[in-house]
């Protein structure tokens, strides 16, 4: 076979359409079969030129880009029974014996264009489906939020344990109401849970607003922590304004509803242990003897009266009004000297 | 338990599957004129969503979302038994094992109520 025979067998038998036009009259001079099978001349239309079979190609363009010997590139569709081709076509020009000539080349990229609309089909897919996971992320982190510090969710999320941490200095509140046990026993439980969730959520406010930390709601005892997990020098302070709030908040919302809730307060200072307690079911906890005596005093108090422990009154004294409150017998500590915090003198 | 996309190595194997599911359907003599008037990226789309959900793969479907887009097509017994017939093929031609096919193909099946139109509700 000579090499001409084999080049007019591979023009014959590639999968690019291949034509030539003359430039001036756009009459097609050559076309190889993939051409012509897909830009065929209109049945009936003898000598049809380039813009009869290529009805999509701007021709204008065309002309302007291949008279600068720039190449001219465009995408145009051809419907193949209920499909539609993507072909890329490109014209260059070539100067010939006869005339300057344009050289079309066709290459099918519809395969190109299917795999194109399928990857941004799976991007949306898995972007959707990301944002989706980061919304759950985001929820599963404030919940966990609500059961711990954010430091230590923090250590928890980077190593998967919190390690209990102590601290020598803080300041715990422990707050219980009178006559809650009669109240629920009542009422519907729903009027219950709806009270106490009013109220604690408005002592969270209280408790975020002075820098300390709710640890947990025991039934109706709240207990909130000031110093841990961030240390704060002024933890003493803090605790008592948190305490004489609640009892504030209380006395307002008793004037517009219906029950009239008191409550008994205690105050303590002391060290601490703060750790998440449990594998399944996380609970972050504080325990330690300014725990246990914050709770003690608050059994002691008298409704709406707040007892901390005397050893409170130097960090206090400038901020609040004081009165002494003798000295008691603490279950498991012995006498202790107390105070009274009969409210804020600033 | 992984799911059937992810046993066949998610979507970098699951796309050759798409693609020859969709010149299946374009082929097909019995509903590829009900693709004919669709614009390629959005029939890719669906059939790239299509066997995703089925497969277990990121995207899903409620039979809820299946009903509003397939009843008021008024589809046949033949049109839905054609596709199942398609997909198992597909499946089939592309190294799925036989418990796997007929566990998408009986996913099929069950969304047949949402799919073809309800009974009595002829025109």
């Amino acid at each position: 076979m000579s090499v001409d025979a084999i080049r007019d067998r591979l023009l014959a038998n590639v999968g690019v359409g291949v034509a030539v036009v003359r430039t001036e009259t756009l009459e097609v001079v050559f076309d190889n079969p993939a051409f012509g099978e897909w830009f065929p001349a209109p049945e009936g239309a003898e000598g049809a030129t380039l813009a009869h079979r290529l009805p999509e190609l701007d021709i204008e363009a065309m002309r302007a880009s291949v008279a600068d010997w720039v190449p001219y590139h465009a995408e145009v569709g051809v419907k193949r029974k209920r499909r539609r081709l993507n072909i890329d076509i490109t014209v260059w020009a070539a100067a010939a014996e006869e005339g300057r000539l344009l050289v079309i080349e066709a290459a099918n990229v519809t395969r190109i264009r299917e795999l194109e609309a399928m990857i941004d089909s799976y991007a949306k897919m898995v972007e959707r489906n990301t944002r989706e996971i980061e919304r759950e992320k985001d929820r599963a982190e404030r919940l966990l939020l609500n059961i711990m510090p954010r430091d230590a969710y923090d250590e928890f999320k980077t190593y998967g344990v919190v390690t209990p941490q102590h601290y020598p200095e803080v300041s715990v509140v422990f707050l219980d109401f009178v006559g809650f046990t009669k109240f629920a026993a009542d009422n519907d439980p729903t009027v219950t849970l709806g009270e106490l969730n009013d109220i604690f959520t408005a002592f969270d406010r209280i408790t975020e607003q002075f820098g300390c930390e709710r640890i947990k709601t025991i039934g109706d005892a709240y207990l909130a922590v000031s110093g841990m997990p961030a240390s704060n020098p002024d933890h003493a302070r803090c605790i008592a304004r948190c305490a004489t709030r609640y009892l504030k908040y209380i006395e307002r919302r008793n004037m517009s509803h219906q029950h009239q809730w008191r409550a008994r307060v205690g105050l303590a200072t002391g060290a601490a242990v703060g750790s998440v307690v449990g594998l399944q079911r996380y609970v972050y906890d504080v325990f330690g003897p300014a725990v246990n005596m914050a709770s003690r005093l608050q059994t002691l108090a008298e409704p709406m009266q707040i007892l901390a422990h005397g050893s409170m009154r130097e960090d206090l004294v400038q901020e609040f009004m004081l009165k002494p409150a003798g000295t008691r017998e603490i279950r498991g500590y012995g006498p202790e000297v107390l105070i009274e915090i009969a409210g804020a003198t600033l | 338990m992984a799911s059937i996309y992810e046993k066949y190595g998610g979507f970098a194997s699951i796309n050759r599957a798409v693609l020859a599911f969709y010149e299946k359907v374009l082929d097909s003599d019995v509903i590829g004129d009900r693709f004919e008037n669709v614009r390629m990226d959005r029939l890719i789309d669906h059939q790239t969503k299509f066997l995703a959900s089925l497969l277990g793969g990121p995207a899903s479907s409620s039979p809820e979302h299946l009903r509003q887009v397939h009843h008021p097509l008024r589809l046949t017994e033949e049109e839905f038994a054609e596709m199942a017939m398609l997909l198992r093929e597909t499946l089939e031609e592309h190294g799925f094992a036989e418990p796997d096919v007929a566990t998408v193909i009986d996913i099929v099946e069950g969304h047949r109520r949402n799919i073809l139109p309800p009974a009595g509700a002829a025109e």
